[in-house]
């Protein structure tokens, strides 16, 4: 709303505007009830009028009559309060300076009336919540402009006034729902389920929609005989409010339902939602091309613009929706859903999002995800998330599949890539020699570059390796490990041939190797980036990482232990700040955050200093008596 | 798709306050952006980064969990597998999509059962043990390989850094 924008623009705040709107208008009703007093003002000013009309004619026969008139009226005044008030009222609603005060004080009390509601319903705003206000707000007011002076090409002030106040109120309107929208996305995505804060949002809604209802009944009362066109437009504008008003609403009771969020119910909610609300601006700004009698004007520009990036849009939202359907098909076929029992058993949320499962779809290794989330995982790669085994039937579906581009707004449409031949049989899920990456940036956006990125495998001689090898494995691995004998660490090592993989297995629980897990050492030729280009080599330094981590934390633990009093100060403040709880409120957070940062630094500090200072005194100690055998 | 990303993070970064590693702290430090994250990772014992605390940055991309998060160090830092601007190169920052035919499903590339709890240990494992043959720094390698000694010293100048301390 305009109000959140006051303080950011090099504006006079919003009290001061406020008041100096009250004084004004104050000023103004004074000066009509001092106009007004005298009960034969109409001829006064209609006088002062013919006064001004007939410049030259004969000022003193013009002006005497009223002041004769005058005192003969003001004796029996008979006029009561109310008639009194009415006629304050005309007198202002003809006096040009009266009614701009007025017009004035109006937008005055929508913004402080907004602020209120702002106050009331939101708090304050978040940053990027303040932000996209103030994107679409001026992106309103931008093309509401070129819509009163391109389109309708209003000639009379009253007319650029009728049309103002009904932009200014369906403005609002607008700005309040965007709010809506935005913090509806952040309270959702909230670990705390804030009732109330729902429930504020959800009738401001439901005001949203009534003002939004009584707005269309002015449109059929006052647009309708002016015209089928202007009515079609003011519809249109009120629809375009209700559409993304009614979306978030039926999110909220989705939500509040405890539907699967990306299920299909949600899915297809969004779906229409986003569709209608498209279908309507393209028929809109349609509308307004065809309406604006000059073709080639600035005007029907901007409209075409707009119009261009309105279809691009719903394209790409049907295009989404093709791919969406064409892959829950192939799914649906190939991956059946759990079954009650097994989506019972099994304990573990989601692993994609994280969040508990009622029903899941199951892939052949077993593991259980939820519909959508595999869904989208399956586009990018056909692999199971969590033991990454091939789903090769899936091959080709999401090799035919393009990752959903996020389209930039006017970007032109890449046309669907013809449909690969069929590159994995399924039969022998063997990787392929050699991948042929091509990238073509000019599809997407005409300036962004085109490449190709050949990755060349060159088989290790698969020859297996000489029994002192695997022997020397095997130790290196018992070091970690020594509750494995090492005939068994041996023979898994012949078949992974690699310590890491072997360590793998272990940590996995799983010491008989699967399958599928010959990894050829893999050398890479790339030409282009150099992240390709340490993305095989590094492959192989990660998979110990488990065992790096229980042993550099059993280390801190007994480093930790090793100094008790800092350990003990350590205790102590995390008692006292609070940290190892999770608040409810952001500030908090963040607050909890920044002491527990600040105390880890400082806790590291003060270790660092103390093993500084006894490897000094260590040091010394070893000057004075080198006789000794020195530290390790 | 936005929402979900939220929901996970706030999961994780909820996960990771009650029940953190040792020596990893990480969260987003204003919520107004909840995709962009602080960490501080404790150099690991016994490694030439003992003791130093490395604040690094989290990106992270509105689709995650599907595609990784960036992690970049803000302080700086000498090592094989870190660029000289802090980009941290190891797999599991790697989205799979590199390879578009999924074939190179190698166990250690990115994945939506990833965490930031997983990349901030195998980051720290990859302080204790860096990867010569990657060459996110070559100079940084190639000292690793020929003079530890050399390197063991420009890592304690960095920790000693990280931790406030003037250098000896």
């Amino acid at each position: 709303m305009p109000v959140t924008l006051v303080d950011r623009l090099p504006l006079p705040n919003l009290k001061v505007y406020t008041a100096g709107s009250v004084l004004l208008l104050s000023v103004a009703v004074y000066y009509a009830i001092s106009v007004t007093n005298d009960p034969n003002w109409r001829t006064n000013t209609t006088l002062q009028r013919q006064e001004a009309a007939v410049v030259g004619s004969d000022v003193e026969s013009v002006i005497s009559p009223p002041t004769v008139l005058a005192p003969v009226y003001a004796a029996n005044d008979t006029r009561n309060l109310t008639e009194q008030v009415v006629e304050v009222m005309t007198f202002m609603m003809q006096e040009p300076l009266c009614m701009w005060s007025v017009i004035n004080m109006a937008y005055c009390s929508l913004g402080v009336a907004g602020l209120a509601v702002q106050r009331l319903v939101f708090g304050t705003l978040r940053v990027s919540e303040a932000q996209r206000v103030k994107d679409k707000f001026w992106n309103y007011v931008f093309y509401k402009f070129i819509f009163v002076f391109g389109v309708v090409n209003v000639q009379y002030m009253d007319e650029v006034l009728l049309w103002c106040s009904w932009f200014t109120l369906l403005g609002c309107l607008h700005l309040l729902a965007q709010l809506c929208k935005d913090r509806f996305e952040y309270l959702s995505s909230s670990p705390q389920t804030a009732r109330w804060a729902h429930a504020r949002l959800v009738m401001l809604l439901v005001g949203i929609l009534c003002a939004a209802a009584a707005l269309m009944v002015a449109a059929v009362r006052w647009g309708l005989p002016a015209g089928r066109d202007t009515f079609a437009f003011m519809a249109a504008e009120c629809a375009l409010v209700c559409v993304p008003t009614l979306h978030v609403v039926a999110r909220s009771v989705l939500r509040a339902r405890d539907a699967d969020a990306a299920g299909p119910a949600a899915y297809y909610t969004h779906l229409v939602f986003d569709s209608v609300a498209l279908v309507t601006e393209l028929a809109h700004v349609a509308h307004m091309v065809v309406h604006s009698n000059a073709l080639v004007s600035m005007a029907s520009l901007v409209l075409l613009m707009q119009l261009r990036h309105l279809l691009h849009a719903l394209l790409a939202r049907l295009r989404r929706h093709r791919l969406y359907t064409a892959l829950a098909d192939h799914m649906s076929r190939n991956y059946p859903m759990a079954s009650k029992e097994e989506v019972e058993k099994n304990e573990d949320n989601c692993a994609i999002c994280w969040e508990p499962m009622k029903e899941a779809r199951k892939l052949p290794c077993a593991h259980l995800f939820h519909n959508s989330c595999l869904c989208r995982w399956v586009q990018q790669d056909a692999s199971c998330p969590t033991c990454r085994r091939a789903l090769s039937a899936a091959a080709p579906p999401a090799a035919t599949l393009p990752p959903l581009p996020q389209l930039p707004p006017l970007a032109p449409l890449p046309p669907l890539p013809p449909l690969p031949a069929d590159p994995a049989d399924p039969a022998h899920p063997a990787p392929q020699p050699n991948h042929f990456f091509h990238f073509d940036g000019s599809r997407y956006v005409s300036w962004l570059p085109s490449f190709s990125v050949e990755v060349t495998r060159v088989r290790a001689p698969t020859a297996p390796p000489d029994a002192s090898q695997l022997d020397a494995m095997a130790r290196q691995v018992q070091q970690v490990f020594p509750q494995f004998t090492l005939n068994a660490l041996a023979s898994d090592l012949a078949q992974t041939l690699s310590p890491d993989l072997t360590v793998d297995n272990i940590l996995a629980g799983r010491l008989l190797p699967r399958q599928h897990l010959e990894e050829p050492t893999s050398s890479v030729n790339t030409s282009v980036i150099p992240e390709t280009a340490t993305n095989g080599t590094s492959d192989t330094t990660t998979p110990t990482t488990t065992t790096n981590n229980s042993s550099t934390s059993s280390d801190s633990l007994d480093a930790g232990s090793s100094t008790p009093e800092l350990a003990s100060q350590h205790d102590e403040q995390m008692g006292e700040s609070g940290a190892v709880q999770f608040c409810s409120s952001a500030a908090e957070r963040e607050a909890a955050l920044l002491r527990r940062k600040r105390h880890l630094l400082a806790a590291a500090r003060a270790r660092y200093l103390q093993q500084h200072q006894q490897r000094r005194q260590q040091y010394q100690q070893q000057q004075q008596f080198p006789q000794q055998q020195p530290r390790s | 798709m936005a929402g979900s990303a939220l929901r996970r993070l706030m999961a994780e970064y909820k996960q990771l306050t009650l029940n953190p590693p040792e020596g990893i702290i990480a969260g987003p430090i204003n919520e107004e952006n909840f995709f962009e994250w602080e960490a501080l990772i404790t150099g690991p014992e016994g490694t030439c980064f003992e003791g130093g605390i490395f604040p690094a940055k989290l990106l992270f991309p509105p689709d995650y969990p599907l595609s990784p998060p960036k992690m970049q160090f803000i302080c700086e830092m000498f090592h094989p597998n870190i660029y000289s601007d802090g980009r941290v190169c190891i797999s599991i920052l790697h989205a799979p999509g590199d390879d578009p035919m999924g074939y190179e499903s190698s166990a250690e590339r990115w994945s939506p059962v990833q965490s930031v709890e997983k990349i901030l240990l195998s980051v720290v494992s990859m302080l204790a043990e860096p990867n010569d043959e990657s060459g996110a720094n070559v100079d940084a390698a190639k000292m690793w390989r020929e003079d530890r000694e050399q390197f063991n010293k420009i890592a304690e100048k960095l920790v000693r850094k990280t931790l406030g301390l003037p250098s000896p």
